[in-house]
Parts: structure tokens; C-alpha cells; sequence
């Protein structure tokens, strides 16, 4: 297998000015993303999942800048590119599916305006063409009576709907790689089960490359290949998924696991990791979970940890990583599947 | 600082309500339908109705939470939007505290019933107005029924609920859009429990949460709830979550109630068909374990032309004959164990 990352993000840092100071959204991220592969990028809300999506489609909003790093994509630094082929690439080579499906979807046009015109654009075909792409798409997903429905305006389809009309619109344009942001938070199960199977289907016919951000673990498990997660806009754990579900080496990644509810658990308190989110605005020196860690020492709230890099290309970005084991997150997981199979 | 908002309390509209033995809301028959018009340059014709809510019956006990789970577009957010007052039901009753929210009110009973309904949008950005700072989208609803109260005293109270969804006081001079989506939908929740309504829906309200945060949202809720004797509709996919907030469970289905039962009972004695199929579909955090379920059969069925009989016939593994020719009501088939089916599994 000749392995090639399709996207490579090398040491990148995009902060935003605000008035209350400088937040450093992203603190020097790098991971890629192979050819063909499902990876995900996991992280409590606001650790910068949707700035990295934002800084690779050089999408972020004014006072948001990448201020040093390489995205490499196909070879080239999209940071180097001139706009005008910027433009060629979202859409038609990395398509995004956002996090906030009103606001990709113009409320005072039809969906099929919305549709038909990218899809013609990008696959370069006619408008008549480009509808019966747009209604065969919003059918896969789940949209019942898709010829109906698709000249209704955005507000009136229910939320899960409208994911998926971005999530038919992204995949309907055939891209190398998709960013997926949150696709299927508002997806109840049975629909979500639908809507991953043909993001599969997709990678393995089209060879779709996917950045999947979530923070369903459940998804994660189910699709992803390889995982990288974030903590305050730094990447402090990457491997294969399966790897890291056995056996999560991060302390934060561990914290993370341990407050899943499980189908188990009774109306009882939910475990949650102490303290708060940082502030990404003077955030804490050393490592950045060191405030909220179990085991951190003198020297992580002063150095920044290195990257250990072990196995079959994990790394782990803590000092101590070496004499925690914490494998009680296998437990943890073998036990919530034999309640699972009781029911 | 004092957390009851008793001193302001004014209108005394719902003395004839019962709390030990009436439900605070109880929902009759509702239907909403929104129209389908086809448009020529001259005129528009209605041609058909999307049948978004179709006879929904469900009641919320005073200080319970209720979760109501079902597909993406069966009626959820629209049973919700109706209950709080924003749309007007095509048919059928809401009683709040014994009192029916779409006949007549004065303006300050219709304030009362306002403060005390609240809910919590599925979509968090388009229910903030971007050109608003947080710290005066916070203090709106204080503007709007407490408007007595000192401006100290509503910044204090902004500035206490933002801590508690885990957001800092510089974020109360942010706008909306410098906000992450989870930061975002806590910015909503805030909004819905700043004047701590007695009954607040919640739509999807942890969606967009990583499990901590998640979790450090349920246990507020979970908090207020038993300090203020809240009660709760919670709208959820999630399952775990479902089963992790609520005394009991409502399964809806294409605009119908299909089950209606104590949490516990509903996972262990699943009685409607679709309610089976729905638990065998979660997602497991585990990469090794292989899937298996109950994929739906058949086609995602619409609200414009829903089948004849139990709408979920067509695609259910128990339908016989009668289930397609006559719709089965909502029975209580076990002390508070409803269903709605011909052929149940208990
Ligand atoms: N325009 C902006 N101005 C200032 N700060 C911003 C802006 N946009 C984002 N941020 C901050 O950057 C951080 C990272 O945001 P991001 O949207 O990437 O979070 P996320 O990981 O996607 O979280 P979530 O899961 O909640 O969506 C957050 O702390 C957020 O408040
Ligand atoms: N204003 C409207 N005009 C026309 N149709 C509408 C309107 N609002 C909702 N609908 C339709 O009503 C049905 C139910 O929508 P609703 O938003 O209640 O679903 P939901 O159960 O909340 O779904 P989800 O889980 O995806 O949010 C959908 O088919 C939707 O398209
Ligand atoms: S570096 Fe220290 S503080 Fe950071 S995760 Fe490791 S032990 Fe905890
Ligand atoms: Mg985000
Ligand atoms: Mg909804």
C-alpha cells in the first residue's frame, strides 16, 4: 500500500484579534488526512475543530488570521495560492459540510437554486442535468418526495433535514476530500446509520477522503480509520482509532471517555472533567490540560510537552505519557457493550 | 445572591390548577399542518398539506422531564413551537396549568404564560440576532418580565448563568458569531433558563456538545430542576442521553405519538415495533463491535401523503392486513405504558 496524504496540515497557528485580546485559536496543529481515508478529529467545544476546517479553506472570518504553517494539499500550500484558485478548489476539490445549516443555506432561495447551480458549475453540466443529480442526491439521503420538496425554502424543513440537504449538496459535486463538520449531530440514529452508510459507500467507490469533526465517539468508532485529538487548539493524541479506543495514552483522551453517558447509567450525575475549558485568550503555559489533569507535575505547567511518537504512528503529546497506563478505558468500553447486549 | 424571582411574581391566573393531580401540560389531539402551494404568475393554489404534527396526546407532570425521541422530520420541533405558543395549532388543544394557551388572554396573562414557557432552539445561530451583544441577548427576557428589576442586578444575573453553562464574563461582550456551535447553543440555553421558567423545551439542546460539556450541561439542568421543581420536555436523537434525563419517553412518529412510557420500562419492555427498531440502531463507542440492527425497510414515508392506517406500517416487520386500513389510538395498555399499535409486543 503506497500510502499518500491527500491534505497535510505542518505546524499551524491561526489566531483570532478580539477586543478582550488575542485568542490562539490553533497552537501549532499538524495531522493529515490519506488518500481515500476516514479521519476524525475529536475535542471538546470550542478546542479549534472548526477553526482548522476554516483555516484549511482559508474561510476564516476577518479578525481570523493562519499565521504561521504549511496546509499542504495535492503538494500545494493552499496558503500559497493565489484566491482566484482557491476558489477552484472549495466546492469542487475539498467540499465542506458546516457545522450551522441555516447559515449555509440562503433563506430567501429555493433549495434547488441552491443546489443546481454548484452542481452544474463543478461537474459541468446542464441545469436540467444538474436538478436530477440534485433530486437523485436529496433521495439517498432520506428526503421523501425529493422532486416536491426541493424547490421549499430552507425554513421549511426540520433541522436534521437540512444537514442532510448540505450533506446531498457536498457529496452530489463528487470532491477528493470532505470536511465534515458535525454532519450528523442533528441525525437521529436511524437516519444517521443511513446518512454514514453513504459516506462510506462514497469513500470506497470515489475514494472520498474525509475529515469527520465530531464528538459522537460513537461515529467516530463506527467510520473513522484514524483519530486525531484536539485539546485547546493543539492536537494531543493521533493514531488509528482502534488503537486509541483500546488503549487511550492521553490523560485528556482517557477523561474523555470516562464521561460518555452509557445506556446503562441510571438519572444520576454524569461524570465530567474538572474545571473549565481554556481560555485560548493567555491560556495556560506548559501543557494546556495541565490545570485539569489528574497526574500533571511542576514541569507541565512550564513546558510544553514533546510529541512521543510509538507504534503504528501514534503520538502522544504529554510527559508523563510513559508511566500512566490507562487502559481502564477498555473496561469501561467492554462494559457498556455487555449492557448493550441485554438490550 | 437570591435566586427566586418571587417578589416579582404578579399574576395569580392558574389558582385553580392542581399540581398532585393534574399534569402542568397536557396536549390534546394536536395537529399542525403547514400548506403546499403550487405558484403560477397570477395566482397560488394550495394542492397539499405537509401533515408535520397529526394528533398528538402527551401530558408533562409538574417537576418531570419528558424526553420524546423519533426520526429527523416526524413533528418534533413543530409539537414544541406549538406548545410555547409560536405557531398556532391547525387543530386540537394545549393546557398549561389547567388553562387553554389559545383561547383569549389579556396581555398580562399571555406575559405569565410566556415567562413561564420557555424553550430552547434546535438551531442556536439563527435564534440569536447576530447584531446583539450576549450580555443584552442574556438580559432580554429580564427586560421583557422583569422590567422593575435594577440593571445591577440583571448584569449579575447574566453574568451567574453564563458561569453555569461554562462560558466566562469576557464572553458577554462577544457577538454571536465569535462563538464556537457548542459555545453557541450553551449561549441559548442560558437565554432559556436566565428567568427560570417553570416549564422550558428543550430542543436538541446538547447536540452539538462533546460529552463533557454535555455533561456538565445535563447536571445543571438535572440541579435546577430539582432546586426549582422544573419540568422539562427534552427533545434528544441521542438515546443515551434520553435515557439518561428522562422519567419517561415519548416515541413519535411521522406527526404521532407511537409510545409513551416510564424510561426504564420503555428499554426493557419496548412495546412498539418501531420503537424496537429505533433502540437497535445506536451507535456503539466501541470499533470492535459490529453492528446489529434493524435496518428500516421501505422508503422514508412523507408527511405530504402518509400511509393509510398506522403510519408506520409499511415499513413495520408485525404489520398485518388491519394495520394498513385502521389507524390504532394510544392506549394504555399497562398502568402508564401507552401505545399505539395493533399488534404490540407486550
Ligand atoms: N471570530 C472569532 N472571534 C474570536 N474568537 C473566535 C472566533 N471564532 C472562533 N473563536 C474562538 O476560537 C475557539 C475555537 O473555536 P472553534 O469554532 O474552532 O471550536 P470547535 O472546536 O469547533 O467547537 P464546537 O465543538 O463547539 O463547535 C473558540 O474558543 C472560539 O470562541
Ligand atoms: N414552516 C414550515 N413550512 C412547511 N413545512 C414545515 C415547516 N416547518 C416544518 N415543516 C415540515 O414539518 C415536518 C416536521 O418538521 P419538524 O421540524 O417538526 O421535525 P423534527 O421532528 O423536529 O425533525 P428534526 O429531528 O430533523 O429536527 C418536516 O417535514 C418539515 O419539513
Ligand atoms: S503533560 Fe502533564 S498535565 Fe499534560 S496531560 Fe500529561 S500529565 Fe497531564
Ligand atoms: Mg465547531
Ligand atoms: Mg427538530
Amino acid at each position: 500500500m503506497t500510502e499518500k496524504p491527500i491534505l497535510e496540515l505542518k505546524d499551524v497557528y491561526t489566531y483570532f484579534y478580539t477586543e478582550s485580546g488575542i485568542v490562539e485559536a490553533l497552537d501549532g496543529v499538524s495531522f493529515d488526512v490519506m488518500k481515500g481515508e476516514p479521519v476524525g478529529v475529536v475535542g471538546e467545544s470550542g478546542c479549534g475543530k472548526t477553526v482548522t476546517a476554516h483555516s484549511t479553506l482559508r474561510i476564516l472570518p476577518k479578525n481570523g488570521k493562519t499565521v504561521s504553517g504549511d496546509i499542504i494539499y495535492k503538494g500545494v500550500n493552499l496558503l500559497d495560492l493565489p484566491d482566484l484558485q482557491m476558489r477552484k478548489i472549495r466546492g469542487k476539490e475539498i467540499a465542506m459540510i458546516f457545522q450551522d445549516p441555516m447559515t449555509s443555506l440562503n433563506p430567501i432561495f429555493k433549495i434547488s437554486d441552491q443546489m443546481t447551480e454548484v452542481i452544474a458549475l463543478h461537474r459541468r453540466c446542464s441545469k436540467k442535468e444538474a436538478l436530477e443529480i440534485a433530486i437523485e442526491s436529496l433521495d439517498q439521503v432520506g428526503i421523501s418526495e425529493a422532486e416536491t420538496r426541493i424547490t421549499d425554502y430552507p425554513h421549511q424543513f426540520s433541522g436534521g433535514m437540512r444537514q442532510r440537504i448540505l450533506i446531498a449538496r457536498a457529496l452530489a459535486l463528487q470532491p477528493s476530500l470532505l470536511i465534515a463538520d458535525e454532519p450528523t449531530t442533528a441525525l437521529d440514529v436511524t437516519i444517521q446509520a443511513q446518512v454514514l452508510g453513504i459516506i462510506k459507500d462514497m469513500q470506497q467507490k470515489l475514494g472520498l477522503g474525509m475529515m469527520l469533526i465530531t464528538h459522537n465517539l460513537g461515529v467516530v468508532a463506527e467510520i473513522t480509520k484514524r483519530v486525531h485529538i484536539f485539546y485547546g487548539g493543539r492536537v494531543v493524541e493521533s493514531g488509528y482509532t482502534e488503537d486509541i479506543f483500546v488503549n487511550p495514552k492521553h490523560p485528556y483522551t482517557y477523561a474523555l471517555f470516562e464521561s460518555i453517558p452509557s445506556l446503562e447509567a441510571d438519572k444520576t450525575r454524569l461524570m465530567t472533567i474538572p474545571g473549565n475549558v481554556p481560555r485560548l485568550i493567555n491560556p495556560p503555559k506548559g501543557c494546556r490540560f495541565h490545570p485539569r489533569c489528574k497526574y500533571a507535575t511542576e514541569i507541565c505547567s512550564r513546558m510544553r510537552p514533546p510529541e512521543h511518537k510509538f507504534g503504528r504512528g501514534r503520538r502522544v503529546a504529554c510527559h508523563h505519557f510513559e508511566e500512566l497506563d490507562l487502559h481502564v478505558g477498555k473496561e469501561a468500553i467492554l462494559d457498556r457493550a455487555a449492557v448493550k447486549e441485554e438490550v | 445572591m437570591t435566586t427566586t424571582f418571587e417578589e416579582f411574581e404578579t399574576v395569580d391566573l392558574f389558582s385553580s390548577w392542581d399540581a398532585k393531580t393534574q399534569p402542568i401540560i397536557s396536549i390534546h389531539n394536536m395537529k399542525k399542518w403547514f400548506p403546499v402551494s403550487q405558484q403560477s404568475i397570477l395566482f397560488s393554489r394550495v394542492v397539499a398539506h405537509i401533515k408535520a404534527v397529526d394528533g398528538v396526546n402527551l401530558f408533562l407532570n409538574k417537576g418531570e422531564t419528558l424526553g420524546i425521541v423519533g426520526e429527523s422530520g416526524c413533528g418534533k420541533s413543530t409539537t414544541a413551537k406549538v406548545t410555547v405558543k409560536l405557531e398556532e395549532p391547525t387543530e386540537g388543544s394545549v393546557y398549561f396549568k389547567g388553562i387553554d394557551i389559545f383561547q383569549p388572554m389579556t396581555r398580562e396573562e399571555e406575559l405569565a404564560v410566556k415567562r413561564q414557557l420557555q424553550m430552547v432552539f434546535q438551531d442556536p445561530y439563527s435564534s440569536l440576532n447576530p447584531r446583539r451583544m450576549v450580555l443584552d441577548l442574556i438580559k432580554e427576557p429580564f427586560d421583557i418580565h422583569f422590567p422593575d428589576m435594577l440593571y445591577e442586578e440583571k448584569e449579575a444575573r447574566v453574568l451567574e448563568i453564563l458561569a453555569k453553562v461554562g462560558l466566562e464574563d469576557y464572553h458577554a461582550l462577544r457577538y454571536p458569531h465569535e462563538f464556537s456551535g457548542g459555545q453557541r447553543q450553551r449561549l441559548g440555553i442560558a437565554r432559556a433558563l436566565a428567568i427560570h421558567p417553570e416549564v422550558i423545551l428543550l430542543d436538541e439542546p446538547v447536540s452539538a456538545l462533546d460529552v463533557s460539556v454535555q455533561a456538565q450541561i445535563l447536571n445543571l439542568l438535572h440541579d435546577l430542576q430539582k432546586d426549582f421543581d422544573l419540568t422539562f420536555m427534552f427533545i434528544a436523537h441521542d438515546l443515551s442521553v434520553i435515557k439518561h434525563v428522562s422519567d419517561r419517553v415519548a416515541v413519535m412518529y411521522l406527526g404521532k405519538i407511537m409510545e409513551m412510557s416510564p424510561t426504564g420500562e420503555l428499554f426493557r419492555k419496548t412495546g412498539h415495533p418501531y420503537s424496537v427498531s429505533l433502540l437497535s440502531a445506536i451507535p456503539r463507542p466501541d470499533p470492535r463491535i459490529k453492528m446489529d440492527r434493524i435496518i428500516l425497510e421501505g422508503d422514508v414515508p412523507s408527511p405530504i401523503n402518509p400511509p393509510s392506517g398506522c403510519p408506520f406500517h409499511p415499513r413495520c416487520y408485525k404489520a398485518q392486513e388491519l394495520c394498513s386500513k385502521v389507524t390504532p389510538d394510544l392506549e394504555e395498555v399497562e398502568p402508564n405504558h401507552y401505545i399505539a399499535c395493533h399488534f404490540p409486543e407486550i
